[in-house]
């Protein structure tokens, strides 16, 4: 089978695909009780992922080295990333709300790489000699998964920021173990008695849950009810909000990005020690995959501090939104290196 | 008052300063934050602004008038020092307040966090004790016994009579401890580094010895690392063109020679491929052409240098000129751009008169000129460094210690009082994860419940029977 065909079906098809996903994740928010829906939406996604990997393993076929050399490959090593953290993340929460935000993004870079990207730039080129190295895949590969996983993370967040304006938020869930005890003011009530604390917590989350089933164990709830209903003051799990999952979700998702920027970034290090002798020489690339490291380094001590909690964190995460694409693509605006993908203006 | 007790009031005074108003900031998150944020601010600006250019360019592209955003003229620039971010005092004293910062943290809260494991397993022996976590349940007519196999599989669980701990995932909390103390190693080992290593850069052609002499940049106790007993010879130099006429790799073929002459080490260096040498490295990172061999009619092989010339970064040429008439009055300039292609032939007036192949041969003012080879050069970063075994290690340990933090810690308690059996559980960071784990665990206690309370009763009526 001619692989550079392939490629090119290949790339196109996964755009559509990406394409009908979103209208299903978006459908799905619309009109909540068609629950199968999201389930489509996952199946979506899936497939995208896949066919991006046959896109990708075709072009390993093709040019011989791993794939993630020139523009093209890395916006769609990039996405296969997106698609793969969605996957994750989704199945991680049950929460429909991932794709809403994941699939857009997605999309606009599988179109942006299928559909706008020159074709001279679309095909693959030989390694320059310092690419040459079985460094590359490690480094790069890494990286490209790190800014995936950032970037749902900080789409989370921005969706966080979203559902929550307006609002005072105490977060859930840091190193230090922030969170896991009942809201003060929670008064716990006598079963089959609807008290106002609990209804007042947060209206429009509250009825997100009830009609959205935003995340899958609400079924789980009712098969716990105590076995004694007339029994007064019965313990039951006090479950969390809607805010609360996003931001769960959102940090614990930029929680998997951290750690892989910054094996990815020491790969790097360790690589340019190896290949020239110097672990950080303040290249653009360089500067701006440390930029994006304080950022959200800042974010995970944010959520520890005490008056800084709430919605500042997730603004900080929101940022790292823009520094991750800055770092990944911007910098090649700044100048040519061994890190430029190339540019066509 | 003497002089000494004096003395010793002032080193008291600074001591309580120090442990009461400047550690208690130092190891203030907010300025971690802080600090985090502003180095990731200042480093835009070395990566907007072009570094290390010469001031006729900062003149030429920062004027005075108009001045960017109204203020950044070349003369600010410069005196800011932004033409060199990563190397003025401010950018290095904020690095140094920040690896402050980072110490003082990483002794008085993180390694303190220890003594979390030292404290004996917390059980909970009253019921309003499980109200305050917010997943918590309480559970009718089920033994402690029963929850044990859920638990078991995944946690490590403790009893003390009727009351039940079991904990998860504690790598969690020790993760951010390694992170610290790793990232202090890798500051130490780059401060070792820049203090004792050296950096240098030798062009040499095929063929040539050299010893290290061209230092680019060394710290102030580099000087036991750079070699003196020992030298280098580049034995061949060349390159690996691909068929298209790209570049597919450089290849230097090294020998170490001892003060007696004698190799002790051979090795084909390329990029990505260095020889080390007793804690030097020589990576090879550039080429140029360093003469041309020819032969004129039937003269022995004349070697001819080469000099590369300025192009304002249009390209890499080199060129010389040879003489075609013994009293030098006549003879062309040859331009060469690599070791493989096309040499071009000017006459003195600047014109193109033919072109030439290296091992071909050509007629030039009545005179067969043969090239008979292009030697190249080949341009060699060398460096010690002896911070590097710190700074690995502490990659290694930065590396393990984020891995480590991504892992949640859980904590489930349990108690059986009064016919009741209470749970209750918390995490530190997957709290969504965790819910449903907790809910999970519940159901199932529950479905186990039904199903023994179903043999049971099978069992009594199967006793009437």
């Amino acid at each position: 089978m001619n692989l550079v065909l392939l490629q090119n079906w290949l790339d196109n098809a996964s755009f559509a695909i990406l394409f009908m996903t979103m209208l299903l994740y978006w459908t799905g928010v619309a009109f909540p009780r068609m629950s199968y829906l999201p389930a489509l939406g996952t199946a979506g996604m899936a497939i995208a992922n896949l066919c991006i990997a046959t896109l990708l393993g075709a072009r390993w076929l093709e040019a011989g080295y791993f794939p993630i050399s020139n523009l093209y490959e890395s916006l769609f090593f990039l996405t296969w990333g997106i698609t793969a953290v969605h996957l994750i993340a989704e199945n991680n929460t049950r929460s429909r709300l991932v794709g809403v935000v994941t699939t857009p993004v997605a999309m606009g870079i599988s179109a942006f790489a299928a559909l706008t990207l020159p074709n001279d730039m679309q095909s693959a080129a030989p390694l320059v000699p310092a690419l040459k190295s079985n460094w590359l895949m490690m480094h790069v590969s890494v990286m490209m998964i790190s800014y995936a996983a950032l970037m749902v993370g900080s789409l989370l967040a921005i969706a966080f920021l979203v559902v929550t304006r307006g609002q005072k938020v105490a977060l859930q869930g840091s190193s230090v173990g922030t969170g896991g005890y009942r809201n003060n003011g929670y008064v716990l009530h006598k079963a089959g008695e609807v008290t106002p604390t609990e209804i007042n917590l947060d209206n429009s989350v509250a009825a997100f849950q009830s009609n959205g089933s935003s995340t899958a164990v609400i079924e789980a709830v009712k098969t716990i009810q105590t076995p004694n209903p007339t029994h007064s003051e019965p313990l039951s799990p006090q479950r969390l909000s809607l805010a609360d999952t996003l931001d769960n979700i959102s940090y614990r998702v930029i929680g998997l990005g951290f750690p892989l920027l910054t094996i990815g970034i020491i790969a790097g290090a360790v690589w340019a020690n190896e290949a020239w002798g110097s672990y950080w020489s303040w290249d653009p690339k360089e500067t701006w995959a440390l930029i994006t490291w304080l950022v959200f380094a800042a974010y995970l001590h944010a959520r520890i501090t005490r008056g800084w909690q709430g919605r500042r964190p997730a603004i900080l995460a929101a940022t790292g939104f823009v520094v991750v694409w800055v770092c990944y693509l911007g910098v090649n605006l700044l100048g040519k290196g061994l890190h430029s993908y190339g540019w066509f203006f | 008052m003497s002089l000494d007790s004096a003395k010793s009031n002032l080193w008291l005074s600074l001591r309580r300063f120090f442990r009461r108003e400047f550690l208690p900031v130092l190891t203030d998150l907010r300025l971690a934050i802080v600090l985090l944020l502003a180095i990731a601010v200042f480093s835009i600006s070395g990566t907007v602004i072009e570094q290390g250019q010469s001031v006729p360019f900062y003149q030429a592209n920062y004027p005075e008038e108009p001045a960017l955003f109204g203020f950044l003229s070349w003369k600010v620039l410069l005196s800011l020092g932004l033409d060199h971010v990563y190397r003025t005092w401010w950018f290095l004293a904020l690095l140094i307040l920040f690896g402050s910062s980072l110490t003082a943290c990483t002794f008085r809260r993180q390694l303190p966090a220890l003594k979390w494991f030292a404290r004996t397993w917390k059980f909970y022996k009253q019921p309003q004790q499980f109200r305050k976590f917010a997943l918590s349940a309480e559970v009718d007519r089920t033994p402690l016994d029963n929850l044990v196999p859920f638990l078991e599989k995944r946690y490590q669980v403790f009893r003390e009579g009727d009351a039940l701990y079991a904990s998860r995932g504690l790598v969690g909390r020790v993760g951010p401890i390694v992170v610290h103390a790793s990232m202090i190693l890798i500051l130490v080992g780059a401060i070792w580094g820049a203090l004792t290593g050296f950096m240098a850069q030798e062009m040499v052609a095929s063929g040539e010895s050299f010893k290290v002499q061209n230092i680019v940049d060394a710290g102030p106790w580099a000087t036991p690392q750079i070699p003196q007993d020992w030298s280098v010879r580049v034995n061949r130099f060349w390159i690996d063109y691909t068929p298209t006429g790209g570049i597919d790799q450089f290849y230097s073929d090294l020998s170490v020679i001892d003060n007696q002459g004698q190799e002790v080490k051979h090795k084909k260096i390329f990029v990505n491929e260095p020889l080390r040498h007793r804690g030097v490295t020589f990576y090879q990172t550039d080429w140029g052409i360093a003469a041309i061999r020819i032969r004129l009619n039937k003269s022995p092989i004349l070697q001819l240098p080469m000099a590369r010339l300025n192009t304002n970064g249009q390209g890499r040429l080199w060129a010389t000129w040879i003489p075609t008439k013994p009293d030098l009055s006549a003879g062309v300039s040859l331009v060469a751009r690599d070791l493989q292609g096309m040499l071009l032939l000017y006459d003195t007036t600047g014109q193109l008169i033919n072109t030439v192949r290296p091992g071909m041969a050509v007629e030039v003012n009545g005179v067969k000129l043969k090239i008979e080879e292009v030697v190249g050069s080949t341009g060699l970063q060398i460096k010690a460094d002896p911070g590097i075994p710190f700074v690995y290690s502490g990659f290694g340990l930065l590396m393990l210690g984020v891995i480590m933090s991504y892992v949640s810690h859980s904590q489930v308690w349990a108690l059986q009082k009064d016919g009741k059996l209470y749970i209750g559980g918390k995490t530190n960071r997957a709290h969504v994860a965790f819910e449903r784990e907790f809910l999970t665990l519940l159901e199932q206690l529950g479905q186990k419940q039904i199903i023994e309370e179903h043999n049971s009763v099978q069992a009594i009526a199967n006793q009437d029977a």
